[in-house]
């Protein structure tokens, strides 16, 4: 066994085994090859790093808020409060706690310039950036994965023809291509979604090929396809589970850049399109009035700072819990 | 090798040839200029006898040019003009047209000395030369330009010495300057910065009352708002007065009529609907739509008077269809220049949202131009409109009109080929220290008659002037500046759309509006110091109008406000 195997059984070893004598070579193995006990060693160093838990919380909090929108937010995102309430368009923050008069409507993030109220907005965006994150992620990462497991496990012409197309994507500035597929496909949620899904494809596609090139000639695949277990099978129990751990660090870092691109999409007026609450889209619509409304701009803006920072710190975690090297 | 060098030298001594025969030219040149000489002071002797009999001989024969179409045929409303005595022209028109002085006094239409339209080759597009207040001394590209007196000006002369008109794009850095005093007056304040000027005592707020409509259109070629009924309901089922109350700076309107009724017969006949939600949602319901229907806002991110936050008040629009009709609205917002032209050309499937600010102060500028025969921006035109509209157009006098209008806004107001929303209002501001700082109606500020208490008055406006020769500008900014050194034969009053005599003391005109006559006014020099005649105003009138003019050149060469306010400008051969 290498240096490195030794190192990377290490911390395994000390987790599942606990005051235990230490177990012999072949035990180690077999802890090795078990995928549950690398993940589950994965989450324990996770919680054990102060910005994973920190990124981790502030998913949380944000999956609560976009759960339960509806219990947290005051009022429907699209209610215009005209009529209803006395107050006017682009109405300052008003918290009552904070000493504004209590006469006046509470409205802790201020109005719209179409006399909605923010906050209500700004939750239910969370809404609209989770969901959207998370499907553009799942779809790049399965079909990705899909077409980089093929491309590495198969190789030959197969993998060229994969891996050259994804070249060709890769060779388009991302943002780019993802705005020439919505001015084809239309403005709205559905295509940018599917157009920033596409350019992210190629990313997972290369890790994974990559991956599963170098599982593919480890000594646990040789036995399994000496004891006759079919390609498919060999891919799909032995090379994938384990090719999986460097894309779930991207994927976790991808789904803050989703975000982000997302806003981007809003921002130039080709994503969610009104009424729907979105964080780009409203932090686009209004840019005019940052010193006449700065809350207009400073909180949807907020979000989008907070929900990135949360995906990319929850990254960076899982990164370093799967990295055994670096937890000693 | 020989023969290279041969060539080499017989190629020399041809050029040494070439060279001696080029000094004998240049010798003949001297010659002729020298001959050239002689004959400019022929010529100079000459013309003086010439002046010195006509001065003897008081009645010269006037020479008066002309610009006459082959016919009438080119589609235009000019047929010809004329320089019938010095201080008098005819303008022969094809057809009836009472707004004659109203479009004549429109910028564009200065006058300029018929020799340095000449001299200028027709694109005096930095050096015009006027008959107005100001003289224009240097326009310093990029940065400013500068005005002086002009102390012949036959009208009231200006209090201070130099007028300077300064630019900058955004609302923010205007206001800036102001509140700084490095400017006098700006124009085009944004809606959010209304408050910060009313409540700043150092500061003028002026309200400009361009007359402006703002209207969600409908396309009656596409369904459902080919039926009248759905027009209807959509009519009753907005709350414009909310609309206005908060989307749109103090001193907007909800429309009343398409056409303000700043101008005369533009609100003739009944008002528009009273929003009613439940009649409004009946109706719709009657016309087969009980659960609305699904279709499309389109317009395009531009501020205008009319439309102070198009994207905001789309959203209104979104809002109001929902809850009031049950339509679901998608928002598409489009590029400036393919919004307008889908728009204008009927080929928009949903609502749109677009306005008009009035070019001249007459209810054809509005009613005709929209609901005319040849429009299609709202999809097929309605006969019940469009030919009463061509019976009023040939009558001059308002009261006679008025009946007409009334039928004409009465038959908009029944088949609503769209809903008429607001006047909006827009505003300028002022230094508190400048007297009389006002902001028109119609055209641009009459700087001659401000008075800054100072020797310099510095204007800044949004935008820098394309070039100063106005007949091929479109802008409001050239407009702006050249309406300082041009002057058209009729211009604006201070503070309405009323006409006022400038270059012209007078324009009347026969019973049917056909041939207007307009008496020039006498003793009127220009800033190169040549006397106005009916000539000048052949030559400028010309240069705009007629396609077969050498001079009709300009800036990009279209004259859009010849061919769009004459209808169409003569064609060359």
């Amino acid at each position: 066994m290498t240096r490195r195997f030794r190192r990377r059984m290490k911390p395994i070893d000390s987790e599942t085994s606990g005051a235990d004598e230490s177990p012999s070579n072949a035990e180690l193995d077999l802890i090795l090859e078990a995928p549950t006990g690398l993940w589950r060693g994965a989450w324990r160093r996770l919680l054990r790093r102060k910005t994973g838990v920190f990124g981790l919380s502030i998913i949380g909090v944000l999956l609560v808020v976009a759960i339960f929108a509806p219990v947290i937010a005051p009022y429907d995102p699209t209610n215009v409060l005209i009529g209803k309430e006395d107050v006017k368009r682009r109405d300052p923050p008003c918290v009552h706690l904070l000493g504004c008069d209590s006469d006046t409507p509470q409205h802790i993030l201020g109005l719209d310039g179409n006399v909605r109220d923010q906050f209500s907005r700004i939750v239910y965006g969370s809404r609209v950036s989770l969901a959207l994150g998370f499907l553009i992620v799942g779809l790049a990462f399965s079909v990705g994965s899909v077409l980089g497991a093929v491309a590495g496990f198969w190789g030959g012409w197969t993998d060229n023809l994969i891996m050259r197309f994804m070249d060709v994507i890769l060779g388009f500035p991302a943002l780019l291509l993802a705005i020439a597929i919505v001015a084809a496909l239309g403005p709205g949620l559905r295509n940018t979604m599917l157009a920033i899904a596409i350019v992210s494809i190629p990313a997972y596609a290369r890790v994974m090929r990559s991956s599963v090139i170098s599982i593919r000639e480890l000594d646990f695949v040789a036995a399994s396809r000496a004891l006759g277990a079919s390609k498919l099978r060999i891919l799909w129990s032995r090379v994938v589970p384990n090719a999986l751990t460097p894309l779930v660090v991207i994927g976790t870092l991808g789904i803050a850049t989703a975000i982000l691109d997302m806003a981007a999409f809003g921002f130039l007026g080709l994503g969610a399109q009104e009424p729907t609450a979105e964080w780009g889209s409203m932090l686009a619509r209004e840019r005019a009035q940052v010193f006449s409304s700065p809350h207009l701009v400073f909180f949807p803006g907020l979000a989008i700072m907070v929900t990135v920072l949360g995906f990319n710190l929850l990254g960076d975690g899982i990164r370093d819990a799967l990295d055994p090297s670096l937890s000693e | 090798m020989k023969a290279t060098t041969k060539l080499v030298a017989l190629l020399f001594a041809f050029a040494l040839v070439v060279a001696a025969c080029g000094d004998d030219d240049s010798a003949d040149t001297t010659t002729a200029a020298t001959t050239a000489d002689t004959t400019a002071d022929t010529t100079a002797d000459t013309t003086a006898d010439t002046t010195a009999d006509t001065t003897a001989d008081t009645m010269a024969p006037f020479e008066g040019t002309n610009v006459t179409a082959p016919n009438c045929d080119y589609g235009g409303v000019i047929e010809s003009i004329t320089a019938t005595d010095v201080y008098e022209v005819v303008f022969s028109l094809c057809k009836p047209q009472p707004a004659f002085p109203q479009i004549a006094a429109f910028t564009p239409f200065g006058i300029q000395p018929s020799e340095h339209l000449e001299n200028t080759l027709g694109s005096p597009l930095d050096n015009p030369i006027g008959t107005g207040p100001w003289v224009l001394e240097q326009w310093s590209r990029g940065d400013s330009i500068i005005f002086s007196a002009f102390d012949d000006y036959w009208g009231d002369q200006p209090a201070y010495e130099t007028l300077v008109f300064r630019w900058a794009t955004e609302g923010a850095t205007r206001l800036l300057e102001l509140q700084a005093g490095t400017v006098d007056q700006i124009t085009n304040l944004s809606p959010d910065d209304f408050s910060t000027v009313q409540d700043d005592a150092s500061l003028q707020f002026i309200p400009s009352a361009n007359p402006n409509t703002l209207y969600l259109a409908m396309t009656n070629t596409f369904a459902p708002f080919d039926n009248v009924d759905v027009r209807r309901a959509i009519a009753m089922g907005i709350d414009r007065q909310r609309v206005v109350d908060n989307f749109f700076p103090e001193g907007s309107e909800v429309a009343s009529h398409f056409t303000p009724c700043s101008i005369p017969n533009g609100c003739t006949g009944d008002e528009w609907y009273g929003f009613d939600a439940v009649a409004a949602r009946a109706a719709l319901a009657d016309a087969g739509f009980p659960d609305g229907f699904e279709t499309t806002i389109y317009y395009r991110d531009v501020f205008r008077g009319y439309l102070p936050e198009p994207s905001v008040v789309a959203v209104e629009f979104q809002t109001q269809l929902a809850d009031n009709l049950g339509i679901t609205v998608n928002i598409v917002v489009m590029e400036s220049g393919e919004f307008i032209d889908e728009s204008t050309n009927g080929r928009l499937d949903g609502f749109y949202l677009l306005g008009w600010g009035a070019d001249y102060p007459h209810v054809t500028n509005f009613l005709d131009f929209h609901f005319g025969v040849s429009n299609p921006q709202f999809g097929t035109p309605h006969p019940e409109i469009y030919e009463v509209l061509s019976d009023a157009a040939v009558i001059g006098d308002v009261a006679s009109a008025a009946p007409l209008y009334t039928q004409a806004n009465n038959a908009i107001r029944d088949l609503v080929p769209m809903v008429p929303i607001a006047h909006g209002a827009s505003a300028s501001a002022a230094l508190g220290t400048v007297e009389n700082a006002h902001f028109r109606p119609f055209g641009a500020p009459l700087l001659h008659r401000v008075d800054p208490g100072k020797d310099t008055f510095v204007w800044m406006q949004n935008a820098e002037p394309i070039s100063l020769y106005c007949a091929d500008e479109t802008d409001g900014e050239s407009l702006a500046a050249c309406q300082q050194v041009v002057e058209p034969l009729l211009g604006y009053a201070i503070d309405s759309g009323n006409v006022e005599p400038r270059l012209a003391t007078a324009c009347t005109s026969n019973d049917d509006a056909t041939v207007w006559t307009c008496t020039l006014r006498e003793g009127v020099t220009f800033h190169d110091g040549s006397s106005f005649d009916s000539n000048d105003v052949v030559a400028s009138w010309a240069a705009g109008i007629d396609g077969r003019n050498p001079l009709h050149v300009g800036n990009t060469g279209a004259f859009e406000y010849f061919s769009y306010l004459w209808e169409a400008v003569i064609p060359a051969e």
